[in-house]
């Protein structure tokens, strides 16, 4: 499948734009190009991803390994839309636990139960 | 770790205690312009500091060894598969001015769900792992200091772990990265949706960690069918590029347009490609640029390729441009050589010194023809991006076939590439956040619980890794086979053993390129070729460059083989020449002392070319350092060569002979030293023999001070006078 076949008909498309000074013709190039960026970066805003939540766990201290485990389970079991560093660092904080030694425990099975609730 | 010029970089030095080391400094770094810069013997116009250690362009020995080094960045792309032999590659460009150096990733890293781990070999790139990247940035680290400029290490944030790849380069003090999401979808076919919200993060991340930015849209260059029709989506890719990055919180002057000169002669390069390279600039002001060498349009042959980019760097000179990026002239047929490498960067070197202040002497005109067509090509790319809002914006549009349609926009040929909104890798991960997602660390973008007004997202544990680096977890190998240590032993014994192979890109790889010009038609002069270079010992060979002189006459072919050779350096017996002096310092010895010389083509020997090039001017001879020489022509006898110097109060004689027969050479520097014995002249005179069977071994037998052979310049034998009657003036 691919796109439509047209002839090169830009001096009649371009009548609009022939008006324009080079300043306002750049001016609405921005104007045009910001239009396409917002929907995506709305997009962005309010969406996550397993590469995401894997940055976030790496910056949290964890290893790539142990970052891609958990954000594998996490995913699984339909977690990940909180946000895989907000789940390690509310087990951390309510079962008293570092950040770290909360995600070991989560790699080890336990407390699971804890972030589903 | 130090570097010295005269040893090789220790790997092992490298790959110690490298779980500790950290990189000296993060973010980009530009060089600094230095204007109106005494280098060598001029005053130049676009220039930065010297280095400190370097190897100039072969004619810089002509003026005082100068080696400026011009104002924009120099890039050059490494791969060859293994980071330990990248490396002794880098510091070979670095010393001949590249200060931006791009690894490219082994074949499929982009579609690895998730960083790799250890130090793998690659394939047409290297694996980027933390161990390789810290490795490298240790090494290039030592290569800075060695070289005394900053160099900037780039590499690639795209895939599907392109978060968590800008997370490692902000932590291992890489410098500059690709990031475009486009790029993603177009050529990696990775989900739309999956590559704006990752490139959403990633951006965020290289912004506040200051990498600079490179986009994608030089692809599109490489790809399209005939690149110079595709300049009108070129701007819209770049637009929505920055347009995005700029919503992430990106700077305008991180953000680099990677650019493309699009074609290549025979076509009118300087106009089409100029005229876009301005259009672009305009609309792209503030901006940076990143200009590209042609790779579209790469043929085998070297040379054109290298006339090509010397082109394109003419076209970066002639418009704003920051960084110039360098092809390796042999990308059109192989994965580049080392030294290929170095070819590239110094066609780009040489091409900005050349062009040293020209801003003084043109400008570009204001008017004419190429000004519409610069401007038609604007509004162009302005129909396109009208196009995109008319059909359901930029998710629409690919799947439609809008992008890399080989029509002129808005001409539409239909052979675009298409990809669907919910196709793709990754097609099923992108999830909402919930009303009470929160990601915990510094560089996050979008909605977060933890973006507080004061203090950071991630004070509540104490600090994430861009904070306290400590917190990083390194590891290091995880393949007991695929490893650096294993791959090192061969090359580590070889050094112990002194043993040398020759090498194009791997230690040892046997590598060699031979030049065979056959005098026959195309066909058979080819198999010819293959056969004359078997006999040469050459294994696996392969024939790279075909160029036809003439469809009868001949052909003439480069061949690439292996040749299965290993040399012990220890047994080769080592001759060092005596490095002739400075120009200046010769002159400046010479001159004020009237120096006479009395010179002749000695016997019956009429020929005298080889004395003419000594003695004159015009050839680069020893008159220009101010030696006042008689040349007394040919056949003169050695009583008259003896008669003159006596009459001139000359210091020296030189005889030369040039044809010779049954030793008639070797009679002659005798009789000179005999004749000069007998007339007590021997210890004011020096005496110099020169000719093609002249050696200086063997004129020092027959009497003479010094001989010379072949390829003997006039510096050679200024240099030996000057010595020789520097050391009598001092008995």
């Amino acid at each position: 499948m691919n796109g439509i076949e047209r002839p090169d008909d830009f001096e009649s498309r371009r009548a609009h734009l022939r008006k324009l000074a080079d300043s306002e013709l750049h001016a609405y190039f921005w104007e045009l190009a910001e239009k396409i960026v917002d929907p995506l970066i709305d997009e962005a805003r309010t969406h996550t991803t397993p590469s995401i939540e894997r940055a976030v766990l790496l910056r949290m201290g964890f290893s790539s390994f142990e970052a891609k485990a958990l954000v594998d389970q996490m995913r699984g079991r339909g977690l990940l839309g909180h946000g895989a560093g907000h789940l390690v660092l509310n087990l951390a904080t309510a079962r008293n636990l570092s950040v770290r030694a909360a995600g070991e425990a989560l790699l080890d099975g336990h407390h699971w139960e804890v972030l589903s609730t | 770790m130090k570097l010295s010029p005269d040893q090789k970089l220790d790997i092992r030095e490298v790959l110690k205690d490298l779980a500790l080391y950290r990189p000296r400094r993060k973010g980009w770094i530009w060089r600094q312009p230095i204007t109106d810069h005494q280098v060598g013997p001029f005053i130049l116009k676009d220039t930065s500091k010297n280095l400190k250690n370097s190897v100039p362009l072969p004619a810089a020995h002509a003026f005082e060894n100068m080696d400026p080094q011009c104002a924009v960045v120099v890039t050059t792309e490494i791969a060859s598969g293994r980071f330990e032999d990248d490396l002794r590659r880098m510091r070979m460009v670095a010393w001949h001015g590249a200060d931006h150096i791009m690894v490219i990733r082994t074949t499929g890293q982009s579609h690895i769900d998730g960083l790799i781990e250890g130090t793998p070999e690659g394939v047409g790139g290297i694996p980027v792992t933390r161990k390789q990247i810290r490795a490298t940035r240790k090494a290039l680290d030592a290569i800075e200091e060695e070289v005394g400029r900053p160099i900037n290490f780039h590499s690639y944030v795209s895939g599907r772990a392109g978060p968590e790849m800008a997370v490692l380069f902000v932590e291992e003090g890489v410098n500059g990265a690709h990031q475009d999401p486009q790029y993603n979808i177009l050529y990696r076919d990775i989900n739309m949706h999956r590559s704006f919200v990752d490139a959403a993060e990633a951006k965020r991340i290289l912004a506040d960690g200051a990498i600079l930015q490179l986009d994608g849209a030089h692809n599109a260059n490489a790809t399209a069918k005939e690149a110079w029709k595709v300049t009108p989506e070129l701007f819209v890719q770049h637009a929505i590029n920055s347009a995005f990055s700029r919503a992430v919180g990106m700077k305008k002057s991180y953000i680099a347009l990677s650019t493309v000169p699009p074609t290549a002669p025979p076509a009118p390069k300087m106009r089409l490609d100029l005229t876009y390279a301005v259009a672009l600039r305009e609309i792209f002001e503030g901006y940076t640029f990143r200009a590209q060498q042609n790779t579209r349009y790469m043929e085998t042959d070297t040379m054109e390729t290298t006339v090509t980019h010397v082109l394109d760097t003419l076209i970066s000179r002639l418009t704003p441009t920051n960084i110039q990026s360098t092809i390796t002239p042999d990308e059109g047929r192989n994965i580049p050589w080392h030294y290929n490498n170095v070819a590239g960067v110094n066609t780009a070197r040489q091409t900005f010194m050349g062009l040293d202040g020209l801003d003084d002497l043109l400008t570009l005109r204001e008017e004419g023809k190429w000004r519409e067509e610069a401007r038609n090509l604007k509004e162009r790319a302005v129909l396109f991006l009208e196009e995109i809002l008319k059909g359901g914006g930029y998710y629409a549009a690919v799947a439609a076939g809008q992008f890399v349609d080989s029509g002129f926009f808005p001409e539409r040929k239909g052979d675009g590439i298409v990809r669907l909104p919910d196709k793709g890798d990754d097609a099923d991960t992108v999830i909402p956040r919930a009303s009470d997602y929160g990601a915990p660390v510094c560089s996050h973008f979008g909605d977060n619980i933890y973006t507080s007004e004061n203090g950071k997202a991630c004070e509540a544990y104490g600090g994430c890794t861009l904070c306290d680096p400590s917190k990083i977890r390194y590891i290091d190998e995880i393949d007991s086979e695929d490893n650096v240590e294993t791959r090192l032993s061969k090359p580590l014994a070889d050094l112990a053993a002194g043993k040398l192979s020759p090498e194009v890109e791997k230690h040892a790889d046997g590598v060699v390129c031979v030049t065979i010009f056959v005098p026959d038609n195309p066909e058979i002069a080819e198999a010819a070729a293959i056969e004359m270079a078997k006999h040469m010992g050459l294994t696996h060979l392969e024939v790279i460059s075909r160029r036809v002189m003439h469809p009868a006459e001949g052909s003439v072919f480069e061949i690439k083989g292996v040749l299965q050779v290993e040399i012990n350096k220890h047994e080769l017996s080592l001759t060092v020449p005596e490095q002739p002096l400075a120009d200046k310092e010769i002159e400046a010895w010479v001159r004020p002392r009237r120096l006479h010389i009395v010179a002749a083509t000695v016997g019956e020997d009429e020929h005298s070319v080889g004395l003419h090039e000594i003695l004159d001017i015009k050839h680069g001879g020893i008159e220009k350092y101010g030696f006042l020489c008689h040349d007394l022509g040919t056949s003169v006898t050695i009583e008259r060569l003896l008669d003159a110097a006596m009459e001139y109060q000359a210091c020296a004689i030189l005889i030369s002979t040039i044809v010779t027969h049954a030793h008639v050479h070797e009679q002659h520097m005798e009789r000179l030293q005999k004749l000069a014995t007998q007339r007590r002249v021997r210890d004011r005179l020096v005496l110099l023999a020169g000719g093609t069977q002249v050696t200086d071994e063997l004129a020092r037998t027959c009497g003479m001070d010094g001989g010379f052979g072949r390829g003997t310049t006039g510096r050679d034998v200024a240099s030996f006078l000057v010595r020789t009657l520097r050391q009598k003036e001092v008995k």
